[in-house]
């Protein structure tokens, strides 16, 4: 006798959005990429449909990311004076899905770069690339706050995604996706009320945005409190199928932001001999990191490690196989 | 050596040993000096003016520079030194120059209609009595006389149980007998296990029988004179509850009473002193003397009625929050000082759980909630928030720490709803001009609960905050401004206002605010989803608290403190402590039932399991992060 498998069924679906905008939407990208859409948990094909894969950014700066440990360094000496060049390698070499850029050279402790510079930037990796783009400030709110409008303006039409958005300081930024059409990343700090709350705001500034909000729930690197985002993910997931609107947004995680600042990363085998290989280790911490997020339901990771996206690449190959 | 202080404008002047802190100087000389904090130097309300002299500053908590320089201290702070001193403290950090306001016009039909289902079970009647006289052929005693006349007069009423006389009236007994030919009128009182002559006195007596129904509230003290004859209320007196002064809060108090020697036999004395007060203000008003008050009964939270009777309320505090009693046996006023007849009954009402008390169960006897068929549920709003859900068949209880803010209380222009608060807040969503109502219509002083609620309600409609309750940065306004403790949106200008300073909200006002009603919304969540309810089963809503004279129920709906129920579900009842205190002092059924109610209640702590905190946090959004709760409040998802 045949066993029967149970089913779950769900109500809802996650949103689904479009990142970028080819030449008849309005911007320059040669493709667009779809992420969301689910109406089932992760990978679940005999339960829902999961018509978006999971897709990986690789991170490209506008300076040299000396805080990089060599081994991860090596593999983009030859372009770190070219940003353009950067986000070729990754997408044509490495086969990134969407290149993620992150305006360091705008921290006021760094180059205090003004918007001009960072949109110079964003003009060269617009022409070097057609995957759809990213873009991160500095990270400090208030120089954001001010270089994020000009970029959104120069880049009109795009589509892109521009982070990020936090319930203490959300409305420049979406402010400038709600007026140059472009897209939002609400962040929230692993708190799925905050998230949920987040959107709320965004929405009751733009209610169109609503399609075009992707949530950082915020995650930890493995061994940080990685079971803490995925359980937090798990949430919203739910949430998300049993009819929570203002939580069925997709989900970006900044993966090799968390994974490369930890001691574990970095450190080498000379200091911690029972650690094994710092290069090998380190890639393999970036990429069980990835596994697990994907396996909670994550649809964008930002990455770093050309040999972790690989693995990552291959792992959702085989989980995009059908097994209904 | 003993200091001189003296204290202004009064010219009160007492004298005190050197390092006496002038906060208790103070309320030694007499006067009521605010102080929230409980005298830990954090809240800045017992501001006081040294005039001459030098006193011991140990801390200047938040004054400002200019302030010290005027001579400005906290009294709680400051102590007597070397030096004899005269202290100014200023109208604005006194309680006693605020008389609370009686929260609702009272409902004398309303009050008449619930005591109806209780007549003729008098828990104190008055008896007049004409006895034969013995002779040598019937040579009873007086007593065996009395009592045989008594159950006579009782007739079917007459309790099997042994009826007793206190010592004090049998001492009279004799006399009182035989001064009007044998007639004799006779206060009597039944509670299971008691039936006793309080007092017997000879000849008729046609005057009132009266009686005082008390609610002994964390902040106030309110009192009923009742004349126990006809049920009607001859007239009512409030005060501040003087332990305000060992701190705003319970805890505090019960920390004070636990951790100093002195401080459980303070606060003792001190709500007995509230309350003999108050009494002394009804006498002279109703013209009586304390002798013809012959019975009382007193509702208050559990840490309260424990002050009130002078047991030890430590463990109300600590894990796993036990209480020393929950029903206690009724006491005589001469063993709590009470300034009425020595021989009268006080019976206070039953606790449910250490922070589920008598005020609560008073409440719902007044709203009778224990006759309903329908699901009733009765929310309790003050410093902590009480949340009754039940009918007749069964009731669950809980109670949420709101904090004080719905009493003014961690909001920097907050007060009670006394004259001069602003209850009511208008603002025009175009010109964001504010448009206020107070208590008595005078000039504002600061601003009540349902001033809070209706400001926050308002400010989120005009745009002014967000649904997170931040202000909107970029709002052109002059009243939008950035103050001390960031931005801060002025309601009153200080040219209006009575305070001579503008009165304004904060962000942290706000917040404050946000987590109070979050935390009363989360509670009555958790009971409907404790017992796997929808909100569509509560039939009626009754609130109950110390409000002001109205609560705008959309504005509570639309800030997401209640439920999202049709307007005409809900009901304010004021104090309904104190109304149901009432009750119990008209009728032994009437007390039965609280017995009952204290029993029927099932308490849930909300400090177990995590339905609460996952409610909690998602309430703190305006209305509730799941906007689908508030299905009347327009929302995003609506035009979506």
């Amino acid at each position: 006798m045949a066993v029967e498998v149970s089913k779950e069924k769900y109500r809802s679906q996650v949103r689904e959005v479009v990142l970028g905008a080819t030449k008849e939407e309005g911007g320059t990208r040669s493709h667009t990429v779809k992420v969301g859409g689910e109406t089932a948990l992760p990978f679940l094909h005999f339960e829902g449909e999961m018509p978006n894969r999971p897709v990986v950014a690789m991170e490209v700066w506008d300076i040299v990311p000396e805080e990089w440990p060599a081994s991860l360094k090596s593999y983009f000496e030859d372009v770190y004076d070219d940003a353009g060049a950067w986000a070729k390698k990754c997408v044509e070499q490495y086969g990134a899905d969407l290149i993620a850029i992150r305006f360091k050279s705008a921290d006021p402790d760094i180059k205090d770069a003004s918007a001009e510079d960072c949109i110079a930037t964003l003009k060269k990796v617009l022409g070097s690339v057609g995957v759809p783009l990213i873009v991160y400030g500095c990270g400090k709110s208030d120089k954001d706050n001010s270089i994020i409008g000009p970029i959104a303006e120069a880049a009109e039409g795009e589509n892109l995604l521009l982070g990020v958005a936090e319930q203490d300081n959300y409305k420049s930024v979406t402010s400038a996706a709600m007026a140059h059409k472009h897209s939002i990343i609400a962040q929230s700090p692993i708190d799925i009320n905050i998230a949920k709350q987040l959107n709320i705001l965004i929405s009751e500034m733009s209610t169109p945005l609503l399609d075009r909000i992707i949530i950082d729930p915020t995650v930890a690197a493995l061994g940080y409190g990685l079971e803490y985002s995925y359980s937090i993910m798990e949430r919203a997931r739910f949430g998300s199928l049993q009819g929570d609107r203002m939580l069925a947004m997709p989900t970006i995680a900044n993966v090799g932001h968390e994974v490369w600042s930890k001691k574990e990363a970095s450190i080498s085998a000379d200091d911690e001999p029972g650690w094994g290989d710092q290069a090998e280790r380190s890639m393999a911490w970036e990429a069980t990191t990835a596994m697990a997020l994907i396996q909670g339901g994550m649809d964008i990771l930002v990455m770093r490690n050309p040999r972790a996206v690989e693995l990552i690449k291959k792992s959702i190959d085989d989980l995009m196989q059908d097994n209904s | 050596m003993n200091r001189k202080v003296v204290f202004l404008p009064e010219e009160v002047s007492l004298e005190v040993l050197p390092g006496t802190p002038l906060l208790r100087a103070a309320a030694l000389a007499g006067i009521e000096v605010k102080s929230s904090c409980g005298g830990k130097g954090s809240c800045s309300r017992c501001l006081v003016k040294v005039e001459e002299g030098k006193a011991i500053v140990k801390s200047t908590g938040k004054l400002s520079g200019e302030e010290q320089e005027q001579g400005y201290v906290l009294s709680c702070q400051a102590l007597v030194g070397d030096q004899d001193l005269r202290v100014n403290i200023p109208i604005s950090s006194r309680l006693e120059e605020h008389r609370i306001l009686f929260n609702s016009p009272d409902n004398v039909d309303g009050e008449e209609e619930a005591y109806g289902a209780y007549d003729g079970y008098p828990l104190c009647t008055r008896f007049q009595l004409s006895l034969e006289p013995p002779s040598i052929d019937d040579n009873t005693s007086d007593l065996t006389r009395l009592m045989m006349a008594l159950r006579r007069e009782m007739g079917k009423s007459s309790p099997e149980t042994e009826i007793k006389i206190n010592t004090a009236a049998l001492r009279g007994l004799a006399k009182a007998l035989r001064e009007r030919n044998w007639n004799l009128s006779v206060v009597m009182t039944y509670f299971p296990g008691n039936v006793e002559v309080i007092t017997a006195a000879a000849g008729q007596n046609e005057k009132p029988l009266y009686g005082l129904a008390i609610d002994i509230g964390t902040t106030t003290v309110a009192i009923y004179l009742v004349d126990l004859l006809n049920g009607k209320t001859v007239l009512h007196h409030g005060s501040f509850n003087r332990q305000s002064r060992y701190g705003d809060d319970i805890i505090s108090r019960i920390i004070y009473a636990s951790e100093d020697e002195k401080g459980l036999n303070e606060l003792h004395d001190s709500v007995i002193g509230t309350i003999n007060e108050i009494i002394g203000q009804i006498l002279q008003q109703a013209g009586i003397n304390e002798e013809e008050i012959l019975q009382v009964v007193t509702a208050g939270n559990t840490t309260m009625t424990h002050l009130f009777l002078g047991v030890p309320p430590d463990f109300i505090r600590l894990e796993p929050y036990i209480p020393t009693f929950s029903s206690t046996p009724a006491v005589k006023a001469k063993d709590l000082g009470l300034r009425v007849h020595p021989e009268a009954w006080v019976h206070s009402f039953p606790q449910v759980a250490s922070y589920l008390g008598g005020d609560i169960v008073s409440g719902i006897l007044y709203a009778d909630l224990a006759e309903n068929d329908e699901i009733v549920l009765f929310v309790d709003i003050g410093t902590n928030g009480e949340i009754v859900l039940g009918n007749k068949d069964w009731m669950v209880g809980c109670a949420c720490s709101a904090g004080p803010s719905f009493e003014g209380g961690g909001i920097t222009f907050g007060m009670r709803a006394m004259s001069g608060a602003i209850e009511r807040v208008v603002v025009d969503p175009v010109s964001l001009e504010v448009q206020v109502k107070t208590v008595n219509n005078v000039k504002p002083l600061g601003i009540c609960g349902s001033g809070l609620i209706d400001c926050l309600s308002a400010l989120k409609t005009a745009g002014i905050i967000d649904r997170s309750g931040k202000f909107q940065s970029d709002l052109k306004s002059a009243r939008l401004r950035s103050g001390e403790e960031g931005l801060e949106y002025v309601l009153v200008w200080a040219d209006d206002s009575g305070v001579e300073k503008d009165i304004f909200l904060t962000e942290g006002d706000l917040k404050n605010l946000i987590m109070a009603k979050g935390a009363v919304y989360a509670a009555i969540r958790t009971l409907l989803r404790t017992l796997e309810l929808d909100e569509s089963v509560i039939s009626k809503v009754i609130i109950a608290g110390g409000f002001g004279n109205y609560l705008h129920i959309q504005d509570a709906i639309r800030i997401g403190l209640l439920p999202d129920l049709e307007y005409e579900k809900f009901e304010f009842i004021g104090n309904s402590s104190l109304k149901g205190a009432k009750l119990g002092l008209l009728s032994r059924k009437a007390l039965n039932k609280a017995r009952k109610i204290g029993n029927m209640i099932t308490y849930i702590e909300l400090s177990v399991g995590t339905i609460f905190m996952d409610e909690y946090v998602s309430a703190l959004f305006l209305p509730h992060t799941d906007i689908t709760l508030f299905p009347s409040v327009e929302s995003v998802e609506n035009r979506n």
